[in-house]
């Protein structure tokens, strides 16, 4: 665990940094994040466009559209967010065994809700952002479509 | 020659059985549904081609605030597996950095499936983005301004 002098060490360092990467005339986003990624300060950019930095965890409101954020979110999801989909397509075994027959909603890679009946789920998540909902069927499943191998 | 630009990717997800057993990939998508309540939820929807309106299976009703699946506008839709009747809505869908107001249908017939609740249909949201498609990598390539 790293001590408060080090953390403190690190995020004046990082603040230089960055400080330095604004002043020095970048011209788009996407060269202040090379130059971010260049001197290996971990970031990302929210859906509403909004850049995230590692340590600082500071906001840049309207950094760059949403439309531009999908662009550079292909590459590097919010890392709170995670991709949901594929925590799920990797856990599916388990997932089938424990929770057939029910609604899941899944939440920062982990099921933080289920229930037999739609309703029930929709009133666990509401403190969720952006939960990820599906149902988990208890009798067998077609895996395979006419244009699948 | 013609050349096309795409600037994101979006990937496929393995479907697996069990551990052991085969897998196929299936080209997924999650959707956003921005709720009557104003809430979001993700949906994860199978990218169809074949799918001419973007269709949700019908016991996702509760969360499109609706009471019965069968409110909306009654539709006669072919299918794969025939002719059948499917109920019509509008609700507004976040994908790939866009809010759409997109027409949706909910079904009583489509299969049951862990990884996705629904088909991602061409009507509306297939006009505002062009698609590459490449099974040999897994990928769907998108951009933004066709």
């Amino acid at each position: 665990m790293k001590s408060s002098i080090q953390i403190y060490k690190e995020v004046e360092s990082q603040k230089t940094i960055i400080t330095s990467i604004s002043g020095s005339g970048t011209k788009s986003p996407e060269e202040f994040l090379r130059a971010l990624d260049k001197f290996g300060i971990e970031w990302y950019v929210t859906e509403k466009g909004t850049l995230m930095i590692k340590y600082w965890q500071i906001g840049s409101e309207d950094f760059v559209s949403p439309e531009r954020a999908a662009i550079i979110r292909s590459d590097r999801p919010s890392p709170e967010q995670g991709d949901e989909l594929d925590w799920l397509s990797k856990n599916l075994p388990n997932v089938r065994g424990r929770y057939s027959g029910q609604w899941i909603a899944v939440y920062s890679n982990e099921i933080v809700a289920a229930a037999p009946d739609l309703p029930d789920l929709i009133g666990q998540i509401s403190g969720f952002e952006r939960p990820l909902i599906t149902f988990i069927p208890a009798e067998p499943v077609v895996w395979t479509f006419t244009y699948a191998s | 020659m013609l050349v096309k630009n795409f600037e994101q990717v979006v990937r496929f997800y393995e479907a697996r059985q069990d551990p052991s057993g085969p897998s196929i990939w299936l080209p997924l998508v999650n959707v956003t549904l921005v709720t009557p309540a104003n809430s979001r939820v993700s949906l994860p929807l199978l990218f169809d081609t074949g799918a001419s309106v973007t269709t949700l299976r019908a016991d996702l009703h509760p969360i499109l605030g609706l009471q019965s699946w069968d409110q909306g506008i009654r539709v006669e839709t072919d299918t794969a597996g025939g002719r059948t009747v499917v109920y019509r809505y509008t609700y507004t869908l976040e994908i790939f950095g866009k809010t759409i107001d997109c027409p949706i249908h909910l079904a009583s017939q489509l299969p049951y499936h862990p990884l996705f609740v629904g088909l991602l249909g061409r009507d509306t949201v297939f006009n505002e983005f062009g698609f590459g498609f490449w099974e040999s990598t897994h990928e769907l390539y998108l951009t933004q301004s066709p």
